[in-house]
C-alpha cells in the first residue's frame, strides 16, 4: 500500500502562485479561497540575508490532530495515508481548523464544510498527479509513494536532505527542501 | 479568530448552566428555608444550556444546513467535543427533569440529582479540556485551564442564581450565607489561577507569550485589566467581603437581625456584585478566544 508523500524545493520556488490557481481549478474554488497560502521567511542578517517562499497546504499529518479531535469523523485519513474530509458528514464546527498547527483549513460559506488541499485524491487514483504538481512551472514539487524507496519522491528527499516543516510537531507527509 | 464570540458565549452559558445547577443542589440539601434560590438554580440551569446549544448550531455552519448530521456528533471517542456531547445530554436531561418536576412541585428523584450533579461538573470540565487539549494554541493547552473553567464556572452559577433570586426575593440573600462565603473563596481563587496560567504559558511558550502579552498589555489590555479584574473580580470580591462582614455584625444586635430579615440590605450590592461576576465570565471566555495565538510553525 502506497503511503503518499510530497517534496517541496523552496529554493526553486518563485512564487508564481500556478500551484495555487491549478488547485482552485480542480477543486472549483473561488478566487478568495484557496488550499496553498505562500509564506515568506527572511533568514539572517544584512548583508547575508534569504528570502524563502514557502507555500504551505494540508501536510497530511500522521495521527492528524484535526482526525482526532473531528467530533463527527467527517475527518479522516484513507489507506494511503492521504487526509480526506467527508463532505456529508461535515457539520462545520471548525474544531479541527483551530486544531491544524498549519492553519491549512479553509471554511466554504455556501456548503459550510470545511475543507483543505486533498492530494487531489481522484487524480492519484487514476494515476496521475496532483495538480500542483504538474503544473508547478519550476518542478519545485515531487509527489509519490513514501514507503517505496525506489519513487522519485524518496530519493529526492534522501538526496537533498528534506525535513517537515516542524519535525516537533508530528509525523507530515510534506518535506520542505529550504 | 476561528471561534469568536459565539463559542465564547456558549462555553460562558454551559459553564454558567453547570454551575447554576451545583448552586441549587447545594441550596436544596443546605438550606432548605431558601426555596427561592433552589428554584432558581433549577430553572435556569436548563434554559440557559439550551440557549447555549441554540448558539453552538448556529455557529456549526453546515450542520445548520442539514440538521440530521448533529448524530454524528456521538461518532468519535477520540474527540472531546463528541465526550462533551455525551455529558451535555445526560446533564440536559437530569436538569430539565429536575426543573420538571420543581414546576410541578413533585419530589425529585436523588438518583437523578445526583446522576445530574456528576455530569453537571463533568460539563464544565469538558468546556476547559475542549481547548486546553488544543496542542496548536499554546495559551490553552495548559492543565490550569480546566481548573479555571470549573472555578468560573461555579462562579457565574452563583452569581446567574443569586441575581435572579434576589429579583425574585430579596431576603433570600441573608438567608444563605455560606454560598456567599464559597462565592468569595472561588471568586480569589479565579484571580490566582487567571495569573498563575499567564505566568506559566507565557514563560515556556513563545506563541503563548504573544497572547500574554496582548492580553495583559497589548489590543485587549483595556477588556482584560477594566473588565475582567477590576469589573469581574476585584469588585465582586471587595463587595462580597464587606457584605459578609457587614452581615456578622447585623447578626450580633437584635435590630441588626430584623434589618437583614427584612431585606432591606444589601440588595443592590448583591444585584452589582452578581452581575458583575456575570460580566467577567463572559470576557474571561471570549479573551481567551480573542488571544489565540496558535504555533508559529515556519
Ligand atoms: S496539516 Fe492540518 S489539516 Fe492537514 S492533516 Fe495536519 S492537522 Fe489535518
Ligand atoms: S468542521 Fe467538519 S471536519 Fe472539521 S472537525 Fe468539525 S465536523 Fe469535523
Amino acid at each position: 500500500m502506497a503511503r503518499y508523500g510530497m517534496v517541496i524545493d523552496t529554493r526553486k520556488c518563485v512564487g508564481c502562485y500556478a500551484c495555487r490557481v491549478s488547485c482552485q481549478m480542480q477543486n472549483e474554488l473561488p478566487v478568495e479561497e484557496s488550499y496553498i497560502k505562500f509564506y515568506e521567511k527572511e533568514t539572517g542578517v544584512f548583508p547575508n540575508v534569504k528570502n524563502e517562499i514557502i507555500p504551505v497546504q494540508c501536510q497530511h499529518c500522521e495521527d492528524a490532530p484535526c482526525v482526532s479531535v473531528c467530533p463527527t469523523k467527517a475527518t479522516y485519513t484513507t489507506k494511503e495515508g492521504i487526509v480526506l474530509v467527508d463532505a456529508d458528514k461535515c457539520i462545520g464546527c471548525k474544531y479541527c481548523m483551530v486544531a491544524c498547527h498549519y492553519g491549512a483549513r479553509t471554511q466554504d460559506h455556501n456548503t459550510g464544510v470545511v475543507e483543505k488541499c486533498r492530494f487531489c485524491a481522484e487524480l492519484v487514483a487514476e494515476g496521475k498527479q496532483p495538480a500542483c504538481v504538474s503544473t508547478c512551472i519550476s518542478n519545485a514539487r515531487i509527489f509519490g509513494d513514501l514507503d517505496d524507496p525506489n519513487s522519485e519522491v524518496s530519493k529526492a528527499i534522501v538526496k537533498m536532505n528534506a525535513q517537515p516543516l516542524r519535525p516537533d510537531l508530528g509525523k507530515a507527509k510534506i518535506y520542505y527542501v529550504r | 479568530m476561528v471561534w469568536g464570540t459565539i463559542i465564547a458565549a456558549y462555553l460562558f452559558l454551559a459553564g454558567l448552566s453547570a454551575g447554576a445547577f451545583l448552586t441549587s443542589s447545594y441550596a436544596a440539601r443546605r438550606y432548605p428555608e431558601a426555596k427561592t434560590v433552589r428554584f432558581v438554580g433549577r430553572l435556569i440551569s436548563p434554559i440557559l444550556m439550551g440557549i447555549g446549544l441554540l448558539l453552538l448550531i448556529v455557529d456549526a455552519e453546515a450542520g445548520l444546513k442539514d440538521p440530521l448530521r448533529f448524530i454524528y456528533l456521538f461518532t468519535n471517542f477520540s474527540s472531546v467535543m463528541t465526550i462533551g456531547t455525551y455529558f451535555i445530554s445526560f446533564f440536559m436531561m437530569a436538569a430539565a427533569y429536575i426543573a420538571l418536576m420543581e414546576l410541578l412541585k413533585k419530589d425529585t428523584s436523588k438518583i437523578v440529582e445526583y446522576v445530574g450533579i456528576i455530569f453537571a461538573v463533568a460539563t464544565a470540565i469538558y468546556t476547559g479540556f475542549l481547548i486546553g487539549v488544543i496542542g496548536a494554541v499554546p495559551l490553552w493547552n495548559t492543565a490550569i485551564l480546566p481548573i479555571l473553567f470549573v472555578v468560573s464556572a461555579f462562579s457565574t452559577g452563583i452569581a446567574g442564581t443569586m441575581l435572579v433570586s434576589a429579583i425574585m426575593d430579596k431576603k433570600v440573600v441573608h438567608m444563605v450565607m455560606s454560598i456567599k462565603k464559597i462565592h468569595l473563596t472561588l471568586l480569589v481563587a479565579e484571580v490566582l489561577l487567571i495569573f498563575t496560567m499567564f505566568l506559566i504559558t507565557s514563560s515556556t511558550n513563545e506563541s503563548a507569550a504573544q497572547s500574554v502579552s496582548m492580553i495583559l498589555s497589548g489590543e485587549y489590555s483595556i477588556l482584560f485589566w477594566l473588565g475582567l479584574v477590576v469589573v469581574g473580580l476585584i469588585v465582586p470580591i471587595a463587595i462580597e467581603a464587606l457584605e459578609l462582614w457587614n452581615s456578622k455584625k447585623l447578626h450580633h444586635t437584635p435590630a441588626g437581625l430584623e434589618v437583614a430579615a427584612s431585606g432591606s440590605h444589601g440588595i443592590a450590592a448583591t444585584m452589582i456584585t452578581e452581575s458583575a461576576v456575570l460580566a467577567g465570565g463572559f470576557i474571561l471566555r471570549y479573551l481567551l478566544l480573542a488571544a489565540a495565538v496558535p504555533v508559529i510553525f515556519l
